[in-house]
């Protein structure tokens, strides 16, 4: 069953990919029916295979499976051309650059890093201890927020140029989110 | 994923133009501060999907069943308890028509021993250096558990924040969604190839890097957790998980006998089939059974019986009894390591953790690059970053050929592994006169010798059988690949995506 559940998920993938690839190819106008087409397809198969092989284990193959599908259909229509150094300039990515301080570097690993940690942290003991539901629900979804808020944290941190701001945001929520949950337990 | 930004982000957009650089900065520091252990930890995760092909490729003499003999279990655990460490806890994998192979592992937190069983009971000892090097490498770097755990989980949570940043930085995702050029610049071109290969797989490696970096952190969580609500008492967070000892009775009492525990459970648990047995204090009279069985359309086994010594059926679960938190525990590392659907969901697995590593690696390609364009090229970092990205798939093979020579000697593997690392990275500072900047062709083909080679060695110190073959075919597979010369012209500029 499970090889048959990740054919359709690479067969739906390959047809919602070269819908949605027919529907952006024109950059000049929007092709909303192909569009809806193309979500409507890959929505539709991870919802077959999720009801064919198990919610999670189906969704998760068909995830996995519509990933690979729309990638052979990138690269069965990637274009290749001759180099034409003058053009990069012109699409290049530009992050924000400049002069930045020793200091300023340290500060934001800090925050990024312990601190975002801490109080990634705080808040899931918080979402623990306070939410309704089961202990162990909320011990392992406070468990799997913590990396998420970790991660988002992360990329705040590293993007934002305010660094008091951050370092605030930042002790507040580790000092806020470990107290309420002392205070409330494990109930 | 980094290209495409332009000044007039598109209607719709959260982020303006500024804020979308200012994410876009902070995308690369990040990438660049841990690029290199991402890719370490991407590259051996996806060799871990196929840690159990990779086990049975490097010991095929081992036995492979999918059933065994009337009371061949018994022998078979019997033979275990006599062989295995003292007090040791047997966990028995059962055979089955998916996974043909029955293994039995005793195990104490100091030391554990396993075999694989055959049809009759007949134990023999695993010894699957390479696979178990391969893991450990993934899992904790091979350092201390929780130290290594820590590294990882915290690769895990950067790689998580990377895919976040990514996203935010890529205002025309829906737009680009198809572009892949190749040729011309080498900076588009391996940013393309990012974008595209991280934004379509994006729902898998946000999976990934999720459930690792939950895995990784897990022993830092549950410690500090402990410490604010339980003084420091970790044991009574686990013990919100698994089931309190029985009481304790050391008095000497043989086990039941166990195929009619494993029929009882099957008649409790409908449709679902015995997966695991986990016996604990083998031997005493406080002996507990645990019997998990699994059903077709769940991640993992949700049907538990347990049993005391006089074979009695203690407690007997099912999915509807079990909490959502209970369940998700048990799916974590399942979804993590793609070993819940068989040889398809391990080849889904495998192609895009390939994938996750090509969009590592270009990333910091990228950075390269743009720093060579703007004429400020960083030819030492280049020849580092090739030394790196094609150092560990070369000490990865080197690890296997020495791995399939000397399978008694696993300890050493991590040195020649840590000596092959270090090597490969100082030989790439060192040689001035390499050009890494254009691709990196001659490391290319000597990654593709050690591949070879280890598909030579193979043939030479153990016996093919099935499973060896499809490993080795894949290693040929990878050698072709590796060799393969630069794709000409497959359709010219302006005819694609119509």
């Amino acid at each position: 069953m499970t090889a048959l559940a990740a054919l359709v998920a690479v067969i739906g993938g390959l047809a919602g990919a070269a819908l949605l690839r027919r529907a952006w190819a024109d950059r000049q106008r929007e092709r909303a029916g192909l569009m809806a087409g193309g979500w409507a397809v890959l929505a539709g198969t991870v919802l077959l295979d999720a009801v064919w092989a198990g919610w999670v284990k189906g969704s998760a193959l068909a995830v996995a499976g519509i990933g690979l599908a729309a990638l052979i259909v990138v690269i069965q229509g990637r274009t290749v051309r001759a180099a034409r150094a003058g053009r990069s300039a012109s699409l290049a990515p530009e992050p924000l650059e400049g002069p930045s301080k020793a200091w300023r570097g340290w500060l934001k690993a800090l925050l990024a890093g312990p601190l975002g940690m801490t109080a990634a942290m705080g808040i899931a003991f918080c979402y623990a201890t306070w939410a309704p539901g089961d202990p162990r629900t909320r011990i392992i979804v406070g468990g799997l927020l913590m990396p998420v808020v970790w991660a988002l944290a992360m990329t705040w941190t590293l993007a934002d140029q305010r660094l008091l701001r951050s370092l605030a945001v930042l002790l507040g929520t580790t000092v806020a989110g470990f107290t309420l949950a002392a205070i409330r337990g494990l109930v | 994923m980094n290209n495409g930004v332009k000044q007039d982000a598109p209607r719709g957009w959260p982020l303006s133009p500024a804020t979308v650089r200012a994410v876009l900065s902070g995308h690369g520091i990040l990438g660049l501060a841990f690029a290199a252990i991402i890719y370490l930890v991407c590259l051996t995760g996806t060799l871990a999907v196929f840690a159990h092909d990779i086990a049975r490729w490097e010991q095929p003499d081992a036995p492979s069943i999918t059933a065994f003999a009337p009371g061949a279990l018994d022998r078979a655990v019997r033979s275990a308890q006599v062989n295995g460490p003292a007090h040791a806890t047997l966990y028995v994998a059962l055979p089955s028509m998916e996974e043909a192979e029955a293994s039995i592992t005793a195990y104490t937190p100091a030391l554990h021993r396993e075999w694989a069983a055959d049809r009759n009971g007949t134990l023999t000892e695993r010894r699957t250096p390479i696979a178990d090097f391969l893991i450990d490498l993934h899992v904790a770097l091979h350092l201390p558990r929780a130290w290594g755990g820590f590294i990882v989980g915290l690769t895990g949570v950067a790689l998580l924040s990377s895919l976040i940043s990514g996203i935010l930085a890529h205002p025309r995702i829906f737009k680009d969604a198809f572009h892949l050029r190749r040729g011309g610049a080498r900076r588009l071109q391996e940013a393309d190839m990012h974008n595209r290969l991280g934004i379509w797989a994006l729902p898998f490696h946000v999976a990934i890097a999720l459930t690792g970096a939950l895995l990784g952190l897990s022993t830092l969580i549950v410690g500090v957790l402990a410490m604010l609500l339980y003084r420091g008492d970790t044991a009574k967070v686990y013990g919100l998980f698994t089931e309190a000892p029985p009481a304790i009775n050391a008095v000497a009492a043989p086990l039941p006998p166990l195929e009619p525990l494993l029929a009882e459970a099957r008649r409790r648990s409908g449709r679902a089939m015995p997966h695991q047995l986990i016996i604990e204090r083998a031997g005493r009279a406080d002996a507990r059974i645990t019997v998990s069985s699994e059903r077709e359309r769940l991640l993992v086994p949700q049907d538990t019986a347990i049993f005391d010594v006089q074979g009695r059926v203690v407690k007997d679960q099912h999915p509807a009894d079990l909490v959502l938190g209970t369940k998700m525990l048990g799916g974590i590392g399942q979804l993590h390591f793609g070993w819940f659907g068989g040889l398809p969901v391990r080849l889904l697995y495998g192609l895009l953790g390939l994938a996750l590593c090509i969009v590592t690696s270009s990333g910091v390609t990228i950075w390269l690059a743009r720093r060579r364009d703007r004429g400020r090229a960083v030819p030492l970092w280049e020849r580092l970053w090739a030394g790196i990205t094609w150092g560990q798939p070369l000490a990865l093979a080197l690890v296997g050929i020495f791995g399939l020579f000397a399978p008694a000697q696993g300890s050493l593997l991590v040195w020649v592994w840590l000596g092959t690392t270090a090597g490969s990275i100082i030989i790439a500072g060192a040689a001035r006169g390499f050009d890494a900047s254009n691709g990196a062709v001659r490391v290319r083909h000597l990654v593709a010798a050690s591949t070879l080679a280890l598909a030579l060695v193979y043939l030479v110190t153990r016996q093919i059988g099935l499973s060896g073959m499809a490993v080795e075919l894949a290693l040929l597979v990878g050698v072709g690949l590796l060799l393969r010369h630069p794709p000409t012209k497959h359709r010219r500029e302006g005819q694609a995506a119509r």
